[in-house]
């Protein structure tokens, strides 16, 4: 699965940025190096009290706080699912502590290279 | 995966062509479990100090859209019934709770006009969100409509008077219905309902009287006890908002033609207020329900909790700010606020539509005694100035020649043009518009636009001297332009100077100088007074010149100059000279404390007295006001004072004099008066403390020697104790 990533449409430009303090980071988890593929793509992000955020990806830390980029607010008019409110927000923080759900916008394809956990 | 994504994303969030939205979560959280601590995963453009901008999601202080457990929708708290119309099927109740809702409304204004949004202040009420749905309901319908109208007729003044630098989110409004049709029809709508009102009123009254019902006109309500409290409590809020109305309409009339009117508005405005302040009584005791609590800090004057409000609907529509914790103030001091803002137009009204320049200034500096509030200053700025005029109909260059008393060249086109004075005219207005704002704002302003008058000064010297040499080339008879530039240098001169004391002394105000500063800040006061008084002076003598050549009577001229008979100085200058003595007395009494005493000097780890002197005065010193003067200046001419000087010198002495000969020629103004016996105050007690501090000795260290303003804004005076 990781030799498709070089003709992946939505491949991260540059996985790892030719930074000084991350050219001795010897090893990154398998893990890590997926999810900095997630990096710039269209995030669905949920939180607790019923409102959604999507927006590119742009950091994610250790704690699970997500930043995304150019976010719009989406929340529901009344309390039936149907209608919905929208407003842009530019640059938001998502607490871990308040995300409900967290989805990314990709093909079938991509979603099974890039969100299969069992390798 | 894919159906449990289904469930929980709504369909209205598209994903992109050809995808869909694919659970990350577990991804995201093995992840971040193999993160080493302090590690991120970011892409190039990364930028820790962009990414500490990020508006945090869910934090109260910066999430205006968090969703609390109100409503969703103003259309779904209409459906729950949140503000029902009318606001009870019973009329007692529901005249009740539109005296509740109304009374709210006023809180939320005062609350705006004090610098809160106006979509969480009076755009929180749910009727003036929805206002078709209030129109079967004429006493609402009504009342919400004038609202409406009076926030715009507020709005428009003070966006255009643009002194709102410092109160930036009052005109913010964006989002809100506040342009309805056919809202110039809100007073006729408003009288009807007073009308009737009024007519039920009297109708009430005369069944008291003659115990006979009256058929003709529908009660208010059903219980005849409360009719009267009621229709009074309802009258004296409609009548209100409608003198306002006219009041703020009145204002904007062109060319000031309506202050006569504004003025009568507005006292009836304080009269409708006093009687709002009145129905108290009666809301809280006419026994419809319980409410606690202390009236105090209810928002209503009937204490109870108002139908038909809901701030959080509205927070999203003041943009993605942080969203600001809205304390409504209580209805008491709504009252209070109105009150003041009533007696700050008034004052504003009382604008003597004076032609002359220095009149306006003081004028100004009288109305900002009060620290008025936005709405005031704005309509006073408005009235000053309208279409770059002032009043609407003096244009700058007349004010400028009137006040250069050269009145005949006015009609002169050439003057009209010339350079000079179409740039000292745009000044002047805005020296207008600067004065007009809040003391703060202001001073910093006037610390700003020194320069500039500085610099006209400079390029009027020297237009002055080039005519000087072409005159004496060429002829020598007087040449009118160089009689210009040599009137207008004077002026030009002299209004800088006012500029910079007006700088100075509004850092008494806004308490910007520390008590070991005070030394230097009388020090450069005594110097720009100095300054001041000569160019007064001299644009004085100037102007008596030119009026003699023109063979006016001498005892007109008295009168024009404000003279004062015995002396030939004019009163102005004399309190002005009283001004220099006693910065130049503080200054000097400072000065032999500073140096006899060790507690007086500033001995700061972070800043030397010569900074400070730099951090107070740079702005001045930039812009040469006056030329050559240097710390180094202000401490040759302190070192060596003693308290035995100062008592020599004796300047508060020189002030009493004054002050004696000017008590007559200001008989007839009594704020001069006033003026004068604060100075009176001042001098006694510094005399007295001088004294004291001269016959035991100024190094004693038992004696305590503070200075204090209890007398005078500006001025300070010596206490001094023994312990």
């Amino acid at each position: 699965m990781e030799g498709e990533a070089t003709d992946d449409p939505f491949r991260n430009s540059c996985p790892d940025p030719p930074d000084i303090r991350e050219s001795h980071i010897v090893s990154e988890s398998p893990l890590v190096s997926r999810a900095r593929k997630l990096l710039f793509r269209r995030m669905l992000v949920g939180v607790k009290d019923g409102r959604f955020f999507t927006g590119s990806l742009h950091c994610i830390d250790k704690q699970g706080n997500i930043i995304l980029q150019d976010a719009v607010e989406y929340r529901s008019i009344r309390r039936s699912q149907s209608p919905m409110d929208q407003r842009c927000l530019g640059l938001i923080l998502i607490p871990a502590a308040c995300r409900s759900s967290c989805h990314v916008d990709c093909s079938i394809t991509d979603q099974m290279s890039l969100l299969c956990l069992n390798r | 995966m894919e159906g449990r994504d289904e469930s929980v994303i709504p369909a209205s969030i598209p994903s992109g062509d050809n995808s869909v939205w694919a659970d990350a979560s577990p991804l995201i959280a093995a992840a971040c479990n193999d993160l080493r601590d302090g590690e991120l995963i970011h892409g190039e453009n990364f930028n820790l100090f962009a990414a500490m901008s990020a508006l945090e999601i869910m934090d109260p202080k910066m999430d205006s859209g968090m969703e609390e457990n109100g409503f969703h929708s103003i259309e779904e708290a209409i459906e729950k019934g949140a503000a029902p119309v009318p606001l009870s099927s019973e009329s007692t109740v529901d005249v009740q709770r539109c005296i509740d809702v109304m009374d709210h409304l006023l809180s939320c204004e005062a609350t705006w006009h004090k610098g809160h949004s106006l979509a969480q202040t009076v755009f929180s009420c749910i009727y003036l969100l929805r206002m078709e749905r209030t129109s079967s309901h004429p006493l609402l319908h009504s009342y919400c409509k004038i609202m409406r109208s009076t926030c715009n007729a507020v709005i428009a003044a003070v966006s255009d008077a643009r002194t709102h630098e410092e109160e930036d989110i009052f005109v913010m409004a964006h989002g809100l219905p506040l342009q309805g049709d056919r809202d110039e029809k809100c007073l006729s709508l408003l009288n009807s309902v007073e009308e009737t009102i009024s007519r039920q009123l009297r109708a009430c009254k005369a069944q008291v009287s003659r115990k006979k019902p009256s058929d003709d006109v529908g009660s208010l309500q059903t219980i005849p006890d409360l009719e009267e409290g009621f229709c009074r409590a309802l009258l004296c809020r409609l009548r209100f908002r409608k003198h306002f109305y006219h009041a703020l309409m009145c204002m904007r009339k062109h060319q000031g033609r309506g202050i006569e009117l504004a003025k009568k508005h507005v006292a009836s405005c304080l009269s409708e207020l006093a009687f709002m302040s009145k129905s108290v009584e009666f809301l809280r005791s006419n026994g419809l329900g319980s409410c606690h609590g202390e009236i105090e800090y209810r928002t209503t004057a009937s204490g109870k909790q108002p139908f038909g409000f809901d701030a959080s609907l509205n927070s999203r529509l003041s943009a993605p700010t942080p969203p600001r914790a809205v304390q409504i103030v209580s209805w008491k001091q709504a009252i209070l606020y109105f009150e003041k803002l009533m007696n700050d137009l008034d004052v504003a009204l009382s604008l003597p539509l004076d032609p002359l320049l220095e009149n306006i200034l003081q004028f100004l500096v009288q109305f900002q005694k009060s620290e008025p509030h936005l709405v005031a200053r704005a309509h006073l700025q408005l009235l000053l100035i309208q279409d770059g005029k002032l009043y609407g109909k003096d244009s700058f260059h007349a004010v400028i020649s009137r006040a250069i008393a050269l009145p005949e060249i006015t009609r002169d086109q050439a003057f009209q043009e010339n350079e000079f004075v179409v740039q000292l005219g745009q000044l002047v207005m805005n020296l207008i518009k600067i004065l007009c704002t809040n003391n703060a704002w202001q001073r910093r302003k006037l610390g700003k636009i020194l320069e500039d008058w500085g610099v006209v000064s400079i390029q009027l010297e020297l237009a002055f001297r080039r005519e000087y040499d072409e005159m004496l080339k060429v002829s020598a008879e007087e040449n009118l332009y160089m009689k210009l530039s040599k009137h207008l240098l004077v002026w030009a001169e002299e209004t800088t100077y006012w500029i910079a004391s007006r700088f100075l002394l509004l850092g008494f105000q806004l308490e910007l100088y520390s008590p070991k500063e005070y030394c230097m800040v009388y020090w450069y006061l005594y110097v720009i007074f100095v300054n001041l008084l000569e160019k007064m002076q001299l644009r004085i003598t100037y102007s008596v010149d030119n009026s003699r050549r023109k063979g006016k009577k001498k005892q007109d001229l008295a009168k024009d100059a404000g003279f004062h008979p015995p002396t030939g100085v004019s009163s102005t200058c004399l309190l002005l000279q009283c001004y220099v003595y006693i910065s130049e007395g503080l200054t000097m009494m400072l000065a032999a404390l500073h140096n006899e005493r060790p507690s007086f000097q500033i001995s700061s780890p972070f800043n030397s007295e010569h900074e400070r002197f730099i951090q107070h005065f740079e702005l001045l010193q930039r812009a040469n006001v006056p030329q050559h003067i240097s710390y180094h200046l202000f401490k040759e001419s302190t070192a060596n004072v003693q308290i035995s000087n100062v008592l020599k010198h004796n300047y508060f002495k020189e002030v009493q004099r004054i002050i004696t000969s000017l008590r007559g020629s200001f008989a007839r103004d009594p704020e001069r008066l006033l003026e004068l016996h604060r100075l009176e105050q001042v001098v006694d007690h510094n005399r007295v403390a001088l004294g004291v501090i001269e016959r035991v000795g100024a190094n004693d260290a038992s004696l305590e020697i503070s200075f204090e303003f209890p007398y005078h804004p500006y001025f300070a005076v010596a206490v001094v104790k023994r312990s």
